[in-house]
């Protein structure tokens, strides 16, 4: 909310400067973002008079002018043509620094000498845009400071208003919070007007049908008023504030909305059928059009002020186009009401229309002040416009407003906030506020709270006035004692994320992280290959694009554009990993999520190597990743087993890992259809591991076994196996053979014409180790044979003899 | 026995020879497994020793030993010349460009969010606050109602809020980490100290807003909790996170789940606090939210009021990081340029 200080300083004549008023609203939860001086660059221009006008004898574009300030007459070459002789302007003097930034320096123009510059409402930023230069009104003072004549020696307070704080959405509620800091008094204008028209029970009826969601209804009538603008200090006040102005009756309402925080609507009189007014909520569906021009459906229960045929307003949202005042009206009846705040939000959402109104009556408008606002507005009307005032003022349930009283213990303040506050500091507080207190004794206070105070009904709300009020920067700095710390699920599953991050990053992975959402046209396009139905995605109701419709399946589509966003910015080699969850539905809760890990790889298997190795990554350059992975987390043994779960990868070339039975992770290469999509070319390959359950328990502590002290015995078996023979499982079985095979592993691989199509040849390596004794060449003897006969008879082996 | 020592003057004599005439390190082995190694002439001769006759065998015996200590140092002395003519002869010829890249990755990066959020979890964890989670995908009692945000309440426009297809039409995408709260203090009794990381939604984007960003939220309940331990608690955070030497400032705002709140501001980290574009003037950044929970917040989860008193705080984690690494637009965090990540 903007509030210039001037209009501040009627209502409360503080003596802090405007930044200060700043400084203390601020610190007393009452933000002020900013504080502008109006007349910003306008120094030294001052108003003036153009005394003669001529063309320049050498440029067509360009007239010469004489103006004055009143003493002195200064000759300036402009460009504009908008002006005449006699007109009052805006004369920038040598040496002004304009708010644009342009500084006038003496120039001469074409041979012709120009003593400072006629300026545009643009140039004085005082416009977005304007034809030519500024032209002030013909009453215009020459020789006075412009930003005086503007009324631009003023500051303009932009405050923050927090949700709690309706009361002070107005110049009011922010003079009264002024007071409340500084002790200074708030004085509220006179609102004298002559009262001398009809009773103003004979010109209207009002009836409050709904009294729940109407408190309070009251109005003034005024006759004989011709409809015209408000002057300029009114418009320009409006103005300041951002809100257009219309004319005399729409702006004093509008300036007691700004001024009091009370939103009031004027009904032409003449335009009330009956004569009459009901406030009162429908019982069926309705249709009416507000003054917008937007016709809206009314559903029952929405609050409406009708006359006697119809609605005539949405109650404390808009008026309606058939009753607003118009250029021939000259009986007005005011409202200036109280509603319910939670009707006028349930309203103001569902008909999807919020007005400076509705954001007032949302938060609280003070009940007790609707009398003040309709007597201040036929007031302030008075002055400037010829009227008749109607006899009296329709209040419709103003006997029951009523403070409200809230316990309060002066040493509960204490005990909240780590310091002390005196009885006496807190009484002194509860004073400035305008809060009546009584003391009975039980050290358990009676406080009085005014109706416009929404936010205080307990007594935590009063230790909130009171710590606000003292400073927090009066609180001092202390320690909560410490407690043993509790070691919870998540501090490992941190812990886990944590070392599996530090081994990627060893391993030249960097992190990614992506939204949580993914497209929906990349589902609709993609679905069958990514592996997940549409149907079976966490849907967000209200998404603010396509891309964030759906909640992510899985980790996949956010690395692959990752992958494919740095590829086209010639970022080849990419390794790239994130953290996140995935979502989807459950029959059991109706949604899962789960941390996951995903591990995306392309490009060369060692980028930057120099010694010819620059070989593209393959398959197991991302096995070789992920299982030292999960071997570094901890993780009980996993298998890898050839999967044709997941259509993203390409058939043959992937795999599920395998803990206990249950896929905790995949990996293998994307599929050609999915790279195409994502305008990829080389391999990429891709794994997501399934965090919470590979890494679900800490593993124990490692059992010391004793180490052998007799020398092991290695022996190499070279093999031929039909292609399709797992190696995986040949190694595995080799490892069972006998007791004193420690390892089996490959030292070499290959297929060709040699060995014969379908086939390829394994060399295994085998370490014997006896932990007891030296191995007995027949020993050793019988273990290779139990080994020869696994390869041949288990898996269809041929040994190879060199 | 004059035969023997005439034999061990012979051996001592041809052994100098052998060493002297070695031309590399194997010629010298060899010399030495002749003449003075476990097998060699001079140590066969010290192994006879004892059989000879008692008056024969000191004399002898000094006498090999002297031989053999004389071979040795020879050995010795032969052997370092030998390297050392080796070491100049190889020089040049063998030497590497040591400037050359090394074999394997270079470490990778991490991402400046993640890093910041790791940061502050480990600055809490030893502060004694331990982590808790809770589902990005929320029930509004959690994420609003509990927090003290009544149905029709303006409060609730405070958070743009995705709302997830549901039967019950009461999910959403959590907008705060907050709901963690609830649920911790409905499965424990006081004391809690806790931090809650996450992600969380607002229906919000521009340069300083993402529909998806991140937040560490604090709580700590016990029966003689203040608001000055909150405000010594976090500024030994800022602390931590900053540096020394920045002051804190603690203004009044509003929570629904807190009363009385406040906002925390650091000194400008840009300017110092003689005011810049980032700290729009003012001289500070806001970095927290904070205050001492709502007593309504404990009538949800049936701590009484009376006997105890709680702090939260919260911060958004993309915040805090763009302001430690001079990040000025909240949308590079997501595009995952290496080019981006590889400067931190
Ligand atoms: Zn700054």
């Amino acid at each position: 909310m903007k509030i210039p200080y001037s209009w501040l300083k009627e209502f409360v004549d503080t003596r802090l400067s405007p930044a200060q008023v700043q400084e203390a609203l601020t610190m007393a939860g009452v933000e002020v973002s900013s504080c502008r001086f109006l007349g910003e660059g306008l120094d030294s221009v001052v108003t003036a008079r153009i005394i003669e006008m001529r063309p320049h004898p050498d440029a067509d574009r360009l007239s010469l002018c004489k103006v004055t300030d009143g003493s002195t007459t200064f000759g300036i070459v402009c460009g504009a043509k908008n002006m005449k002789a006699g007109d009052a302007v805006a004369l920038a003097k040598i040496g002004a620094r304009l708010p644009n930034g342009v500084e006038i320096k003496k120039a001469k123009i074409r041979g012709q000498a120009s003593e400072g510059m006629l300026c545009s409402e643009q140039e004085l930023k005082l416009a977005e845009a304007s034809a030519g230069i500024m032209i002030l009104p013909e009453d215009t003072d020459p020789g006075k400071p412009l930003a005086d004549a503007l009324g631009l020696s003023d500051w303009l307070l932009e405050v923050e208003i927090t949700p709690n704080r309706g009361d002070c959405l107005s110049v009011l509620g922010v003079a009264r919070e002024i007071a409340s800091i500084t002790g200074e008094k708030v004085v509220l204008p006179g609102v004298p007007f002559p009262e001398e028209g009809e009773p103003i029970g004979d010109l209207v009826r009002i009836d409050v049908s709904d009294p729940d969601l109407c408190p309070r209804y009251t109005a003034r009538a005024i006759s004989g008023v011709t409809i015209a603008p408000s002057p300029d200090w009114m418009r320009r006040r409006l103005a300041l504030c951002g809100i257009r102005p219309i004319n005399n009756i729409v702006d004093v309402t509008n300036y007691l909305l700004l001024e009091v925080g009370q939103p009031m609507h004027a009904f032409d009189l003449d335009r009330l059928r009956g004569s009459r007014i009901d406030v009162r909520a429908p019982k069926e569906t309705l249709t009416f059009t507000t003054l917008d021009g937007a016709e809206r459906k009314i559903d029952p229960g929405m609050l409406l002020i009708r006359d006697a045929e119809g609605p005539v307003a949405v109650a404390g949202v808009m008026g309606g186009e058939n009753s607003e005042v118009v250029d021939g009206t000259t009986r007005v009846v005011f409202e200036s009401a109280h509603f319910s705040p939670p009707s006028i939000r349930r309203t103001a959402k569902r008909l999807g229309l919020s007005s400076e109104a509705s954001y007032r009556f949302e938060r609280g408008v003070d009940p007790a002040g609707t009398v003040y606002a309709a007597d201040r507005a036929v007031s302030l009307l008075s002055r400037f416009a010829p009227l008749s005032v109607a006899k009296g003022v329709i209040d419709v349930g103003g006997g029951n407003v009523k403070p409200r009283t809230v316990p309060f213990r002066p040493d509960r303040a204490t005990r909240i906030m780590g310091r002390v506050y005196a009885p006496e500091a807190c009484a002194e507080i509860f004073g400035r506020l305008g809060f009546p207190v009584s003391d009975d004794g039980t050290g358990t206070w009676n406080v009085t709270v005014p109706t416009n105070r929404f936010d205080i009904e307990r007594e935590i709300d009063l230790v909130e006035e009171v710590a606000r009020l003292s400073g927090y920067d009066s609180i001092p700095t202390t320690y909560p004692e410490s407690k043993a710390p509790e070691f919870s699920v998540d501090d490992r599953s941190v812990d886990v994320q944590e070392r599996a991050f530090d081994f990627l990053r060893g391993r030249g992975f960097s992190q990614a992280v992506n939204f949580s959402f993914v497209a929906g046209r990349t589902w609709e396009r993609l679905g069958a290959l990514l592996g997940f139905s549409p149907a079976d995605a966490v849907r967000v109701v209200n998404p603010i694009s396509d891309d964030t419709t759906l909640m992510r399946p899985h980790l996949l589509t956010g690395l692959l554009s990752n992958a494919a966003d740095n590829v086209r910015r010639f970022v080849d080699d990419v390794r790239l990993y994130e953290s996140g969850k995935a979502f989807g539905k459950s029959y059991a809760e109706g949604h899962f999520e789960e941390p996951r890990l995903g591990v995306i790889l392309c490009g060369k298997r060692l980028p930057g190597d120099w010694s010819g190795a620059d070989a593209p990554a393959d398959f197991f350059d991302m096995k070789g990743v992920v299982e030292p992975l999960l071997r570094h987390l901890c993780a009980s043994p996993v298998h890898v087993v050839p999967t044709r779960l997941r259509p993203f990868f390409e058939e043959g070339k992937a795999a599920d890992i395998l803990r206990d039975g249950e896929a905790v992770g995949w990996f293998g290469a994307i599929r050609r259809e999915l790279l195409d999509s994502f305008e990829l070319t080389g391999p990429v390959f891709y794994a997501e591991i399934r965090l919470a359950k590979a890494a679900a328990s800490p593993p124990p502590p490692g059992r010391y076994a004793p180490l052998p002290k007799f020398p092991p015995v290695f022996r190499d078996v070279a093999c031929v196996f039909p292609a399709g023979v797992p190696v995986g499982d040949v190694l595995a079985m080799v490892r069972v053979v006998s007791p004193e095979v420690e390892e089996a592993a490959v030292f070499d691989i290959f297929t060709g014409e040699k060995i014969g199509e379908g086939n390829k040849s394994v060399g295994i390596r085998v370490k014997l180790q006896p932990l007891d004794r030296t191995l007995t060449d027949a020993e050793v003897h019988s273990i290779h044979s139990k080994i020869v006969n696994l390869l041949e008879n288990r898996f269809g082996g041929k040994i190879r003899t060199s | 026995m004059p035969g023997t020592s005439e034999r061990i003057a012979r051996l001592l004599d041809e052994g100098m020879a052998a060493i002297a005439a070695a031309r590399g390190e194997s010629d010298l082995l060899d010399a030495k497994g002749r003449f003075f190694g476990k097998k060699g002439a001079v140590s066969a001769i010290l192994k006879g020793v004892a059989a000879l006759p008692a008056d024969e065998r000191r004399a002898v015996g000094e006498l090999a030993n002297r031989a053999r200590a004389g071979l040795e140092s020879a050995f010795d002395a032969r052997l370092a010349e030998i390297r050392e003519k080796e070491r100049l002869r190889s020089e040049g010829r063998e030497r590497i460009d040591v400037t050359l890249p090394g074999r394997g990755p270079m470490p990778g990066h991490r991402h400046p969010v993640s890093q910041t959020m790791s940061d502050i979890i480990s600055v809490f964890r030893r502060l004694g606050f331990s982590v808790h989670g809770g589902p990005d995908v929320e029930k509004d009692y959690y994420n609003f109602e509990a927090l003290n945000f009544p149905p029709e309440h303006p409060a609730r426009d405070m958070q743009d809020t995705f709302y997830v297809e549901s039967t019950a039409g009461d999910l959403v995408l959590r907008t705060h980490t907050s709901p963690i709260q609830i649920r911790t203090m409905e499965r424990m009794k006081p004391p809690v100290r806790i931090i809650a990381p996450g992600t969380v939604y607002r229906s919000d984007s521009d340069i300083t807003h993402s529909p998806m960003f991140h937040q560490v939220e604090g709580l700590a309940v016990d029966r003689d909790i203040t608001m000055a331990d909150l405000k010594g608690l976090l500024t030994e955070f800022c602390r931590m996170t900053f540096g020394p030497g920045k002051p804190l400032r603690f203004r009044p705002s509003y929570f629904p789940f807190t009363e009385p709140s406040a906002e925390v501001d650091i000194r400008c980290v840009i300017c110092g606090g003689s005011g810049c574009r980032v700290c729009k003037e003012s001289g500070w950044l806001e970095i927290l939210g904070a205050g001492m929970v709502d007593p309504a917040v404990f009538g949800f989860v049936g701590y009484d009021p009376e006997e105890y008193a709680g702090f939260a705080f919260g911060m958004g984690v993309e915040r805090i990081a763009m302001l430690r690494h001079g990040i000025s637009d909240i949308r590079l965090f997501f595009e995952n340029d290496i080019r981006f990540l590889s400067q931190f």
